[in-house]
């Protein structure tokens, strides 16, 4: 007796090697493949002995945290919610960017295709410049502390979010649009009775994920000096006190966790 | 009322589609005109071409003897004279009812009060009863998207009154509608313009609708016209130039 | 007339009242976030005077770097290579750690611990999916800590250089790959799995023909999306002395080098686009 299933399944695999059949542009491809491959490992010291001898460390600095100064709490909780603060100011700073450039960059809102084009590009500057560099930038500007920090976070998540923004405006449906025009409407009032209300529960989706994000970005920013949890981090770190690095980075755990929570919390129910 | 004079749509593409061919239609005030042509035939083109979402390539649209421009403030104020109804209703989902309506109230305002999705009391209370009209303000605070399609066709009928319409263009207004709710949404249509004396153009593809609802059919064919006349007239001979590209559909009375 | 009047008039009333209630309730959320944000702009000193008074050192800044000097990127192939090397075997390691790890992470091919005596009350405290509980936990913890963190802690153990960028990237992108791949996972079309199990199929029978070829194009999908976003981190890492462009951005930077931090910033956006309309391209291609 046959099992249909596996008949099935030894049916589906005779048909595969017939098709797989090798050809030498196959192996070609494999082999320039696993060469570039070589090649970048080479250039990254990533190899069998590397791992070998690097996983132990690691290994050991992460035991030599055992167990966590707990005093140390006392000290980071301060700029643990100095983080927060600067992930709120950084993403209400994007979106006060990228919004108004998102519509400009949008193709069914602005039909000034050289408008269209500055929009686009000025997001893609903003972008792919990380945030630490922007840091780096307003930290020479206005001086040390969380202000930069959060003004960078903005410029970076302005070009992130700006983006979505067109995106989701272009994919809408085109109808209400055509109807809303049909009416007569100008077209500050199509954006805002057609479009707006259709994008409206992406947007704050968007927000809320982005600032999920920021906060973990955040964490990072006072390695420049822009304020937040990062400062105590790269102090321990520099310093070698294990046990304050593990308070420092189970804070940053509990603190990502409960933002983490609380915003898929509001994002189920928004719709 | 509405006269267009030799108007041609081409679309320019990959290939190029002729969707119109120097269509010329004199419609007279408070008439109840049926499009009637199979799917493909341009009658969209040609309805869209009177409001100008698309741009006609030659000829022209008079609206009382004035010409629909392009230029913007113009174009305005014939759209806001002309109401249209759509085949996907093409309601904004998330809003309510009632603020569907009123967004057929836009035109009289600048961008200033809908900023802040604002209308003024005359407005709400012609909404409201446009909304009557169609037997719909018991449902007026619910959102769009909580209606079924008869509702959903029965509130965009109500946002194109809301503009207080001497047209309203109906672009195969049941065709996503199941048979009972379609008679019952054209006959809103046809009894409301009635009232009102406003003049509807509508489109359709059923033969069956247009000998009970029209008063005059306009029969097009790949973009032209080939039947102009009373409802009566519509004889087998007529209905097969219409659909002669392929006769079967002229059986497809729904 | 005067029913439809009266209809009107009602549902007339009912707005303004409706509308009443809801201007409050916008009145209260609106006050309450203007409130958050003026507490937390306070708390972390956000003035726009401020700003202003800094826009003289900004131009300072800007004007020092202009105009970069080109000349550097000679210097500065080495770095950019080594940025899309971290990048590429980041991961790499991480699609190849989140094909096991994403499968842990969802409800519908997790491994069930079962006790056959004891079942029913273990059920109920949800201790049957202990395997994804502990792996999505786990996830999470990669996902919190940010690679530059990862990458500072490996770079004091095993010192300075690529190698601890590439472990830095690797383990953030392999929290982000699976949770997404999991819950990908937990998505797939019921049907299809139903149909599966109907032919006797087993478990292991049922995950490989039903549930992977489902998600299998958005983790390919993601996975590209992911190397775009690596490749963004990668030009940082080496603030923090891991490797890549980022190294001679704070090198120059420290030496007041300006004209050549411009050109290194000018590298990294051209690296960061480039990669960014190829990964486009690519994606759209696979979809």
């Amino acid at each position: 007796m046959a099992d249909p299933v596996q008949a099935a399944q030894e049916d589906v695999l005779a048909a595969l090697i017939a098709r797989k059949k090798w050809r030498f542009h196959h192996i070609a491809f494999m082999a320039v493949g696993i060469a570039f491959l070589a090649w970048a490992a080479d250039g990254v010291d990533l190899s069998p002995k590397e791992l070998a001898d690097g996983i132990p460390k690691i290994a050991k600095y992460f035991a030599l945290m055992i167990p966590p100064k707990w005093v140390f709490a006392d000290t980071v909780w301060q700029p643990a919610i100095e983080t927060v603060y600067i992930a709120i100011w950084g993403n209400v700073l994007a979106t006060l960017i990228g919004l108004p450039l998102g519509v400009l960059a949008a193709r069914n809102i602005t039909r000034l295709a050289p408008l269209r084009f500055f929009a686009k590009g000025t997001l893609n500057l903003l972008r792919s410049i990380s945030e630490l560099i922007w840091a780096i930038f307003f930290v020479a500007a206005v001086g040390l502390g969380p202000f930069p920090g959060a003004v960078a976070l903005g410029m970076n998540y302005a070009g992130i979010l700006g983006r979505l923004y067109a995106e989701a405006m272009e994919n809408i449906d085109p109808g209400p649009v055509e109807a809303i025009q049909a009416t007569g409407a100008g077209r500050i009032q199509v954006i805002l009775f057609a479009i707006f209300p259709q994008v409206l529960p992406q947007f704050v989706t968007y927000m809320l994920y982005w600032f999920e994000v920021g906060v973990r970005s955040a964490t990072v920013l006072g390695m420049v000096g822009a304020g937040g949890i990062g400062f105590e981090l790269v102090t321990t770190i520099r310093l070698f006190e294990f046990r304050e690095t593990a308070v420092v980075l189970l804070i940053i755990l509990a603190m990502v966790t409960i933002i983490d929570l609380a915003s898929s919390m509001i994002r189920s129910r928004i719709y | 009322m509405i006269t267009l004079e030799n108007v041609s749509k081409t679309y320019e593409g990959v290939s190029k589609i002729v969707a119109l061919r120097n269509v010329s239609i004199e419609v007279k005030e408070g008439e109840f005109l049926v499009i009637l042509g199979p799917s493909g035939a341009g009658k969209s083109t040609l309805m869209r071409c009177i409001n100008r979402l698309v741009v006609p390539t030659g000829g022209r649209i008079l609206l009382d003897g004035r010409e629909v421009t392009s230029r913007r403030r113009e174009l305005r104020a014939a759209r806001r004279d002309i109401g249209m109804v759509f085949q996907q209703f093409n309601l904004v989902k998330r809003l309510s009812v009632l603020m569907n309506v009123l967004s057929g109230r836009l035109a009289y305002h600048t961008f200033w009060p809908s900023l802040l999705y604002r209308f003024d009391q005359d407005d709400k209370r012609i909404a409201i009863e446009c909304l009557t009209r169609v037997n719909m303000e018991h449902k007026a605070f619910q959102r769009a998207d909580t209606l079924s399609g008869g509702e959903q066709q029965r509130v965009a009928i109500a946002r194109a009154l809301a503009q207080e319409p001497k047209v309203i263009l109906a672009d195969e207004p049941v065709a996503s509608l199941d048979p009972k709710i379609a008679r019952q949404v054209l006959t809103y249509l046809k009894q409301i313009a009635g009232e009102l004396g406003i003049t509807v153009l509508c489109n359709l593809h059923q033969v069956e609708y247009a000998r009970e609802y029209a008063e005059r059919v306009v029969g097009l064919s790949q973009g032209t016209v080939v039947f102009d006349g009373p409802s009566g007239k519509l004889t087998d001979d007529i209905l097969q130039q219409i659909y002669y590209r392929d006769p079967e559909t002229a059986d497809d009375r729904d | 007339m005067t029913a439809i009047d009266g209809a009107v008039a009602a549902a007339l009333q009912l707005e303004s009242v409706r509308r009443r209630r809801r201007l409050v309730k916008a009145l209260g959320w609106t006050s309450l976030a203007l409130a958050v944000l003026w507490f937390t702009a306070n708390e972390i000193g956000l003035n726009p005077i401020a700003l202003a008074k800094g826009r003289v050192h900004m131009w300072d800044f800007l004007t020092r770097m202009f105009p970069p000097d080109l000349s550097y990127i000679q210097f500065l192939g080495r770095a950019t290579v080594e940025t899309v090397q971290i990048a590429v075997w980041g991961t790499l390691l991480a699609v190849v750690f989140s094909i096991p790890l994403s499968l842990l992470a969802a409800r519908n091919t997790t491994p069930l611990i079962r006790i056959p005596w004891f079942n029913e009350h273990w059920e109920r405290l949800g201790l049957h999916l202990l395997v994804f509980h502990t792996t999505r936990m786990f996830l999470n913890c990669l996902r919190g800590i940010n690679e530059l963190i990862f990458a500072l802690i490996f770079v004091s153990a095993v010192g300075l250089g690529p190698f601890a960028g590439v472990l830095a990237i690797a383990l953030h992108a392999t929290g982000m790959l699976a949770k997404f791949c999991g819950e990908e996972i937990e998505g797939v079309d019921r049907g299809q799995v139903e149909a599966m199990q109907a032919t006797g199929a087993s478990k292991m029978q049922v995950i490989l023909f039903a549930v992977i070829p489902q998600a299998i194009p958005a983790f390919i999908s993601y996975s590209i999306f992911r190397f775009d976003v690596s490749i963004r981190s990668a030009t940082v890492l080496g603030l923090v002395g891991a490797g890549g462009l980022g190294f001679s951005l704070i090198k120059t930077l420290k030496l007041f080098r300006y004209p050549e931090t411009a050109t290194c910033i000018l590298v990294i956006f051209l690296l960061v686009w480039a990669t960014d309309w190829v990964c486009s391209k690519w994606r759209a291609k696979i979809i």
